[in-house]
C-alpha cells in the first residue's frame, strides 16, 4: 500500500494514536519528574531507611525489562485483588521506570555542585533551603538538562509497551500491529508510524540541545 | 556506592544535638512505615491465598531451574547475538558519521536519529509483521536479535563517537607526524583509545539490549519470559512465576551494570570522570 | 585588654577515627589581630580555622565568637557564621553566579540588604580588590588569582567581625599568589581581625601580629614573628623552619 491510500483510509487514526503517544509521554514524564525528585530527597536524607528505599527503589526498577513490569501489572496483580484499568497499568509502568533513571541524573546534577560550594554558602550564613535555592538547585538543574532531555525521548519509546494491551485510541505502535492484522500495510505503515516517533524524538532533542547551551556552565 | 565523595555525605550538615534528635525520630518513623508497608503487601498476599505452597513449592524442584535455566539461556543467547551485532552497526555508523564525504555522513546521521528515536517494539512488529511480506523470512531468534540491535546501534554509535572525540588531537598530531596515514591513524591510533574509554558505557549498553529481548514473545522465541509461561499454565501460578522472573532479570542487570561500574573504575584514572554513553534508553 | 576576644578558642579536642587532631586547642583573636596559623602538612591547622566556623565540629571544648558560644546547628549558627567571614584554598566561588552576584548574594539573602545597596557596596568591594571590571564574568572566566579576590570580597561584604583565611594562596600558580597576599596585607592593616592558615613565611613574618606554630593537633608555640621566626622555642619549630628555609 502506498502512503496516500494509508493515509486517506488510516490518517485520523495516525493522528489519533500520535497524540495518544504524546498525551503518554507528557503524562509519564510529568510523573516520573516528581517521584525522580521525591526518590532523590529521600537518597540524599540522612535518613537511613529513607536512603534505603530510594536506593532500592532505583536498583529496581532501572533493571526491570519494561515488558516484565506491565506484565507484573496487567496479569499478576489481579490476583492480589488490585484490578487496574489497562491505560493505568501502562501509565504504571512508562512513570515508575523513567522515575528511576530521573533520580540518577538529579543525583548526578547534584554532585556537579561539589562540597566547597556549599561550605562557602555555609560560611555565608545561608541555612539549609537557601542553600538548596541559591547553590544546589540551580546547578544541579542546569546540569541535568541534556539527561533529562534524553529522559524525554526514552520515556515516549517506553510508551510504545501501550501496544501490549487493548487501548482505544491506540498508540503509535500498536496503530501499526492494527493496520497489518487488519489490512496489509507493507513498510510503509511502520514507516509512518516510525517518522512520527523519531521526529518527535528530534524536535525534542533540538529544543533539549537549545535549553542545555543557553545554561550549560563552563567549569 | 562508588567510593568518590557524594553529595549525599555533604548536603546536610553534621548534626547538632537538636538535628541528632529529628533525624532519630524521622529514622524511626520512616523504619516503621517501610516496615508497615511490607507488612500490607504480605498481608495481601496471605489474604489472596498466593502464599499458597502450591504456588511456589515447585521452585524446589531441579526441572524447574532447568526449564528456566533454558529460558535464560536463550535470553543471554538472544542478547549477546544482538550485543555483537549492535557493536558491528554501530560501528559503521559512526565511521559513517565522523566520516569527510558528506553524503555518507549525512546518511550516518539520518539512521542514527531513526535507531535513536524509534521504539524496539515497532522494530520488532516490523520484522515480525512487514518483513515477511517483503520476502525476508528470519528464524524467531534473528527476529529478535536483528530489531533490538537496530533500536541499540544508534545509541552505541554516538557512544563510540564520543569516544573518539575524547582522544587528544595531539595523538592524531603525532602518529601523523610519524608518517602513518590517516586510516592506520585512526585504526591504530585512536580507535583502541576510543574503545578502551568507553567499555564501561558499552557495557551498560548491554543492559538495553538485554531489557529489549523480553519482547521475544511477541515473535515467540523461547526466552525466559517465554519459558515462564510454560511454567504458569503447567503449575497454575501466575504471580509467584513472573515475580521470580521479573527478579532474575533485575539480578542480572544488575550484575551488568556492577560491571560496568567497576570497568569504569579501571580504565577512568583517579578523580577523572569515566565517559558515560548518553545511554537513557530504559 | 580587658576587651573581649573576638575569637576564643577553649580546650577544643578533636578525633578522626583514632587519630587526634586537634589536642586541648587555647587560642583568644582579640580585635584587629592578626594571628597565623603555620605547621606542617597535617599538623591540624587547618583543620583548626575550620572548626572556627564549625564547617568542622569538635568532640569537646568551646568556641566563642565576641563572647557567645557558637551554637550548634539552626538559624543561630548561620546567623552567627554570617558574621564570620571565610575564604577557602579552591575558592569556592558559586559557579552559576557572575562575579558580582557572588558578591551580593550573602547580604541580599542573608542581611537582608535591598538590592540597589548591595551592588554598589558590591562594586566598590570589587574595585578595593582590583576586579571590578570583571564584575559581569563568571567565576569559570577568571583567573585563580582574580577568583581568589573576589572570594575576599564575597567574604567583606558580610561585613564581617573576623576572617579565616584556609590557606588562601596554595592553590594558586606563583605569578597569582603575589596579588592575593597584597589585598590581604591591605586588610591587614586596615584593622581587619584575620587569623590565617598559610604556607607563606614572607606573609607570616611581615604581617601576622602572632604567629602560632601547630604540629600534630597541638599549638606547640605562639609569640610575635620577630620574635618566632629569629628564636624558635621548640626543636619542632626549629626543624620546620630550618625545613622550609632550605628551599
Amino acid at each position: 500500500m502506498d502512503i496516500s491510500t494509508l493515509l486517506t483510509q488510516f490518517g485520523d487514526k495516525y493522528w489519533l494514536a500520535l497524540l495518544t503517544t504524546w498525551q503518554l509521554t507528557v503524562i509519564s514524564f510529568a510523573g516520573a519528574l516528581v517521584l525522580g525528585v521525591l526518590l532523590t530527597v529521600c537518597r540524599v536524607a540522612p535518613v537511613m531507611p529513607l536512603r534505603w528505599v530510594g536506593d532500592f527503589y532505583v536498583q529496581i526498577f532501572r533493571n526491570i525489562p519494561g515488558a516484565a513490569l506491565l506484565i507484573l501489572l496487567v496479569y499478576a496483580l489481579p490476583y492480589l485483588k488490585v484490578v487496574l484499568p489497562y491505560k493505568t497499568c501502562v501509565l504504571t509502568a512508562t512513570t515508575l521506570i523513567p522515575a528511576a533513571f530521573c533520580s540518577e541524573y538529579l543525583m548526578a546534577g547534584m554532585n556537579t555542585v561539589g562540597k566547597g560550594q556549599i561550605e562557602a554558602a555555609r560560611s555565608l550564613g545561608m541555612t539549609f533551603p537557601q542553600i538548596l535555592k541559591n547553590v544546589v538547585m540551580p546547578q544541579a538543574l542546569r546540569s541535568s538538562v541534556l539527561p533529562l532531555t534524553n529522559l524525554l525521548v526514552a520515556t515516549m519509546l517506553t510508551t510504545a509497551l501501550a501496544s501490549q494491551v487493548p487501548l482505544n485510541p491506540t498508540d503509535l505502535t500498536g496503530l501499526v500491529s492494527y493496520i497489518n492484522t487488519h489490512a496489509v500495510g507493507g513498510v510503509t505503515a511502520f514507516f509512518i508510524s516510525a517518522v512520527l516517533y523519531c521526529g518527535t524524538a528530534v524536535v525534542i532533542g533540538q529544543l533539549g540541545s537549545w535549553l542545555d547551551r543557553k545554561v550549560r556552565l563552563q567549569r | 556506592m562508588s567510593a568518590q565523595p557524594s553529595i549525599r555525605d555533604f548536603l546536610y550538615e553534621p548534626p547538632g544535638p537538636r538535628a541528632r534528635r529529628r533525624i532519630t525520630a524521622a529514622t524511626v518513623v520512616s523504619a516503621a512505615a517501610v516496615a508497615a508497608g511490607l507488612a500490607l503487601v504480605v498481608r495481601q498476599f496471605a489474604v489472596t491465598g498466593q502464599l499458597d505452597a502450591r504456588y511456589w513449592s515447585f521452585f524446589a524442584r531441579a526441572t524447574t531451574w532447568r526449564f528456566l535455566g533454558q529460558g535464560l539461556a536463550g535470553t543471554v543467547k538472544a542478547a549477546l547475538a544482538a550485543g555483537a551485532l549492535t557493536f558491528c552497526m554501530g560501528l559503521l555508523l559512526m565511521l559513517g558519521r565522523i566520516s569527510r564525504f558528506r553524503p555518507l555522513q549525512a546518511v550516518s546521521r539520518v539512521l542514527i536519529e531513526f535507531s535513536r528515536g524509534v521504539p524496539t517494539l515497532l522494530f520488532i512488529y516490523f520484522f515480525f509483521l512487514a518483513a515477511p511480506q517483503l520476502g525476508l523470512k528470519l528464524s524467531a531468534f534473528w527476529k529478535v536479535a536483528v530489531p533490538v540491535a537496530l533500536s541499540a546501534a544508534g545509541m552505541v554509535a554516538e557512544v563510540l563517537r564520543s569516544g573518539v572525540n575524547a582522544v587528544p588531537r595531539g595523538q592524531t598530531e603525532a602518529a601523523l607526524s610519524l608518517g602513518m596515514r590517516d586510516g592506520s591513524v585512526f585504526f591504530k591510533i585512536v580507535f583502541p583509545q576510543a574503545l578502551r574509554s568507553v567499555v564501561p558505557a558499552l557495557i551498560s549498553e548491554l543492559v538495553i539490549v538485554l531489557k529489549d529481548t523480553t519482547f521475544a514473545y511477541v515473535v515467540n522465541y523461547a526466552d525466559l519470559m517465554q519459558n515462564a509461561k510454560v511454567l504458569i499454565s503447567n503449575y497454575d501460578a501466575l504471580l509467584s512465576v513472573y515475580l521470580v522472573v521479573a527478579v532474575i532479570y533485575i539480578l542480572i542487570n544488575y550484575a551488568v551494570n556492577k560491571l560496568a561500574e567497576a570497568a569504569a573504575r579501571r580504565t577512568a584514572p583517579a578523580g577523572k570522570e569515566p565517559l558515560h554513553g548518553t545511554d537513557t534508553r530504559n | 585588654m580587658a576587651q573581649t576576644p573576638v575569637i576564643e578558642l577553649r580546650h577544643i579536642q578533636k578525633h578522626f577515627g583514632t587519630l587526634h587532631v586537634l589536642k586541648d586547642i587555647n587560642l583568644s583573636v582579640a580585635q584587629g589581630e592578626v594571628v597565623v596559623i603555620i605547621g606542617p602538612s597535617g599538623s591540624g591547622k587547618s583543620t583548626l580555622c575550620r572548626t572556627i566556623n564549625r564547617l568542622e565540629t569538635i568532640d569537646s571544648g568551646e568556641i566563642l565568637i565576641d563572647g557567645a558560644a557558637l551554637p550548634q546547628e539552626g538559624r543561630e549558627l548561620a546567623r552567627l557564621r554570617a558574621q564570620v567571614g571565610m575564604v577557602f584554598q579552591s575558592f569556592n566561588l558559586f559557579a552559576h553566579k557572575t562575579v558580582l552576584d557572588n558578591v551580593t548574594i550573602g547580604p541580599m539573602d542573608v542581611l537582608k540588604t535591598p538590592k540597589q545597596q548591595a551592588r554598589e557596596e558590591a562594586m566598590t568591594l570589587l574595585r578595593r580588590v582590583g576586579v571590578d571590571t570583571q564584575a559581569a564574568k563568571l567565576p569559570a572566566q577568571l583567573s585563580g588569582g582574580q577568583q581568589q579576590r573576589v572570594a575576599i570580597a564575597r567574604a567583606l561584604a558580610m561585613h564581617p567581625k573576623a576572617i579565616l583565611f584556609d590557606e588562601p594562596t596554595s592553590a594558586l600558580d606563583p605569578e597569582m599568589i603575589g596579588e592575593v597576599l597584597e589585598v590581604m596585607t591591605r586588610l591587614a592593616r586596615e584593622g581587619m581581625t584575620m587569623v590565617v592558615v598559610t604556607h607563606e613565611m614572607g606573609f607570616a613574618r611581615k604581617v601576622a601580629d602572632r604567629v602560632v606554630f601547630m604540629d600534630s593537633g597541638e599549638i606547640l608555640e605562639q609569640n610575635t614573628p620577630e620574635e618566632f621566626f629569629t628564636h624558635p622555642q621548640t626543636k619542632r619549630a626549629q626543624d620546620f623552619l630550618d625545613s622550609i628555609l632550605k628551599h
